[in-house]
């Protein structure tokens, strides 16, 4: 046997701290939480808390397609999110009408114009070869455009009550439908990026496309899969999203796009892909909802909280960017 | 009195000896060629000459008196302009720009007009022959190859020298533009100029040379007037003698092999960088692809693997057609290949052990899951075939030697055995107790069955290891050598032989 022993661990030093993005981001959440509840007590009451998790489990839905994505590598992003979210609330909230009897016709509308749009996307990647940042821009001009000849010709609909119940209501160990959803996502990309072969093949694919080829891998294939994920899990955040605000109405899923990055981001997922996982972006996209409500309470309004999310991500690369410029 | 003189001059790059005792005369007048097989110490003998590399000993005389380079600038104001094997061209500037880069005209503002008009002047000597958009303003980036050779020959040649050395300059030229060249060399030496010239090509050097001195293992071993050699003495005086041993490590030939069955039987197989090309290998025969650099044999072993597809030709795995489509398609029908460029094409680096050792026992068994107590028992006896050196199956790959990376990237084709083993030049930048651990289970697994397709650049890999030697010149098969005839002389013979134009 001529396999030799592990080198003797490190010493645990600071450096270790500062490099393991989770442990930084659930630190943040804590500290961002005490400061809320200092700057407006009540902020961290378990009622708001709760909130504020199912706030942060829309953004972390769509994340787990972003996150996805960019995993893959070849500059791999995903801006059409919004759209398909905004999209899939207007099919949803049609197709179920207010009535429970519904709701399944409109979870497979969504997910299937989820997948269409995703695969479209998948395929101009892929096999026309368009920059993703060009390709899913132009989705989501598309996807507007849609958005705004939908809505003059059909009513915006409304939730069922059954929807509206699973986002917003307690439904087991007095947590939300929704929030029970994100933990069973969460475990299944754990499971999908740690103990499948498809997720060995998405690192590989994200790290070195050129030895994953050649390594029999269906590079393609799997890149208009990681697309097509992106989604369906942003049609599943659309319906949620329905669910927690009741009706749909112009644009609501815009302000996902820039979060869903950043949440990814922010969770340690290196942005040139093949790096990373799901359990940071959950953590990351917690922060932002955090972030973002306490820039409510201080009363800085939507263009300010954009700002601030533009700067975040800009920082964000400043420091994560560095690692990466080395690698290369 | 020789124009130009080297003596004994010397070069040691850490525990290299580049060269031990390089010694060159040339005359004004001649065309005199430098030749030597690849690492015997041309290019630093070269560099030492133009004032790129400072010599350890030994010493120059020009004109008869003694001369010390500082450096480029200064060799070029002696008189000494250099054609640079790797190329020493400015990416991003224009072709006028880099052909007159070392002598621009000055002031603030660079006169664009007066700098073209001067350029053009070199570019004019190869009208005709240099190919679609080359002008004096073409960013360099976008060139060809051999466009990017042909502005490096103009850069040397505006130099003015009296005083010109070319080292390979003709490897990316096709056949009118080498013809080109040497006419204008012809012209310079007819003025009077001196020119050293680095070729591997036979033809080109009893074309154009006067005199030939020829180096091995960093030494000059002799000079000859061309007019009073031929080649079989120059590729003699390369080697050393006409030995007649196979090599230091000897591998009888496989006995079954007159009686083993094809496995691999490859017929007119074509594509790009190769023509033609038409083998068998045998179960349990280790067939080497021989011949200079580039001659096509790393390209038809890829496009046997489908990466990419050869453009014609077929191709017959244990009696059935195969369609070399992609990597996918012809590892399922049992073909492997290990790439000598592994970080391009092996590796998935900044992942762990586990992940780089499993895709293709993944591939072939077309698993769903990955559970990594399983995987691991699976990779461990193959890992342990080529002793290789790892702390856990969960340290990334980029944590290891190259040659314990190289182990892993093969180890990932013994978990499922293929029946053809394709291996291109799988020993390149890795160290030597690797090579040992890695031919020793080649030559196992050979014993065992498998059918061995390997190409390596260093000839003793081939000479040590192949049943069979397939030489390689120009994208053929131009010879093969069986039995007794595996010699290093022959190997040369064979592989700096003319060629036909690429
Ligand atoms: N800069 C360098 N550092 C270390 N080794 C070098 C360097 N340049 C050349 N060598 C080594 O010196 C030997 C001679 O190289 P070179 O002069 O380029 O040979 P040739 O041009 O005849 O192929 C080779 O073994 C090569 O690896
Ligand atoms: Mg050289």
């Amino acid at each position: 046997m001529s396999t030799v022993e592990p080198t003797a661990t490190k010493r645990f030093s600071f450096m270790d701290i500062l490099k393991a993005p989770l442990l930084i981001a659930i630190a943040l959440i804590i500290a961002l939480l005490l400061l809320g509840e200092y700057l407006s007590p009540g902020f961290a009451s378990g009622q708001q808390i709760l909130r504020l998790l199912i706030v942060a489990a829309l953004m972390g839905i769509v994340a787990a397609g972003q996150n996805l994505v960019i995993l893959g590598g070849r500059e791999g992003i995903d801006l059409s999110v919004g759209g398909v979210v905004s999209l899939a609330a207007i099919i949803a909230g049609n197709l179920m009408g207010g009535e429970n009897s519904g709701i399944v016709l409109a979870i497979l509308g969504c997910l299937a114009a989820g997948a269409i749009v995703g695969a479209i996307n998948g395929i101009g990647v892929t096999l026309l070869r368009i920059p993703p940042l060009v390709m899913t821009l132009g989705m989501l001009g598309v996807l507007q455009g849609l958005l705004v000849v939908i809505r003059n010709g059909i009513p915006s609909g409304r939730a069922a009550p059954g929807l509206s119940q699973f986002v917003t209501q307690p439904v087991f160990l007095g947590l939300p439908g929704i929030i029970w959803l994100w933990i069973v996502i969460g475990l299944a990309m754990a499971f999908l990026l740690g103990r499948t072969m498809l997720g060995y093949r998405i690192y590989a694919i994200g790290s070195n496309e050129q030895a994953a080829f050649m390594a029999g891998m269906p590079v393609k294939t799997t890149r208009i899969l990681l697309f097509v994920l992106s989604g369906m899990f942003a049609a599943i955040a659309g319906i949620c999203l329905l669910g927690y605000t009741g009706s749909s109405f112009a644009n609501v899923g815009e302000q996902y796009m820039l979060p869903s990055i950043i949440a990814v981001v922010f969770g340690g997922t290196a942005l040139s892909g093949g790096k990373g996982g799901y359990t940071g972006t959950m953590a990351g996209a917690t922060l932002l909802t955090v972030l973002q409500s306490i820039l409510t309470t201080v009363n800085i309004d939507e263009s300010g909280r954009q700002m601030v999310f533009g700067a975040t991500l800009l920082l964000l690369m400043l420091f994560y960017g560095r690692g990466k410029a080395l690698r290369a | 009195m020789a124009r130009l003189v080297a003596k004994a001059v010397s070069k040691t790059y850490g525990a290299t000896k580049a060269l031990r005792r390089g010694d060159l005369e040339v005359e004004a007048g001649e065309v005199h060629v430098l030749i030597g097989s690849n690492g015997s110490g041309k290019s630093t003998l070269c560099k030492i000459v133009a004032g790129s590399v400072r010599p350890d000993g030994g010493q120059l005389l020009l004109e008869g008196r003694p001369m010390t380079v500082s450096g480029p600038e200064a060799a070029r104001k002696l008189g000494i302009g250099i054609f640079y094997q790797e190329l020493s061209l400015a990416a991003h500037r224009s072709v006028a720009e880099n052909i007159l880069l070392s002598d621009l005209p000055g002031g603030l503002f660079v006169n664009r007009g007066a700098l073209n008009a001067k350029a053009q002047r070199y570019i004019d000597l190869f009208q005709g022959v240099t190919g679609d958009d080359f002008h004096a303003d073409a960013t360099v980036e976008t060139l060809r190859p051999d466009q990017r050779q042909l502005v490096e020959i103009m850069k040397a040649l505006s130099s003015e020298a009296p005083v010109l050395i070319f080292d390979e300059p003709t490897s990316a030229l096709d056949r009118a533009q080498v013809d080109r060249f040497f006419e204008i060399l012809r012209r310079l030496k007819d003025d009077g100029r001196s020119i050293v010239f680095i070729s591997h090509r036979m033809d080109e050097i009893f074309a154009l040379g006067d005199r030939v001195t020829v180096i091995r293992d960093g030494e000059t071993v002799a000079t000859k007037r061309i007019a009073e050699t031929d080649p079989a003495e120059v590729i003699r005086l390369m080697v050393g003698g006409e030995e007649t041993l196979v090599a230091a490590e000897p591998h009888q030939p496989t006995v079954v092999a007159a009686t083993a069955k094809t496995v691999l039987a490859v017929s007119g197989l074509s594509g790009a960088g190769f023509r033609d090309v038409s083998f068998n290998v045998a179960a349990g025969e280790i067939l080497g692809l021989g011949g200079l650099h580039g001659q096509g044999q790393s390209t038809v072993l890829r496009a046997l693997f489908g990466a990419p597809s050869p453009t014609s030709g077929s191709v017959q795995l244990n009696g059935a057609t195969l369609n070399p489509s992609s990597p996918r398609a012809t590892i399922g029908r049992g073909l492997a290949y290990v790439s000598g460029d592994r970080r391009r094409d092996g590796v998935i680096s900044g992942r762990p052990i586990l992940e780089n050792v499993t895709p293709i026992h993944a591939v072939k068994q077309r698993l769903a899951l990955a559970s990594p107590s399983a995987l691991r028992a699976k990779a461990k006896p193959a890992l342990e075939a080529l002793r290789t050196k790892f702390a856990t199956f969960n340290h990334p790959i980029s944590s290891l030697s190259g040659g314990n990376q190289q182990k892993i990237v093969i180890a990932r084709w013994l978990i499922d055995r293929p029946d053809v083993l394709l291996l291109d030049d799988p020993t390149k930048g890795i160290d030597l107790s690797a090579k040992t651990d890695l031919f020793q289970l080649i030559r196992k697994l050979a014993a065992e069955g498998m059918a061995i397709v390997l190409y390596s650049s260093e000839d003793a890999e081939l000479l040590g290891n192949a049943d069979r030697i397939l030489v390689f010149n120009g994208g053929r098969i131009t010879r093969e050598l069986t039995g007794e005839q595996r010699t290093r002389f022959n190997l040369y013979q064979a592989a700096y032989e003319a060629g036909e134009a690429a």
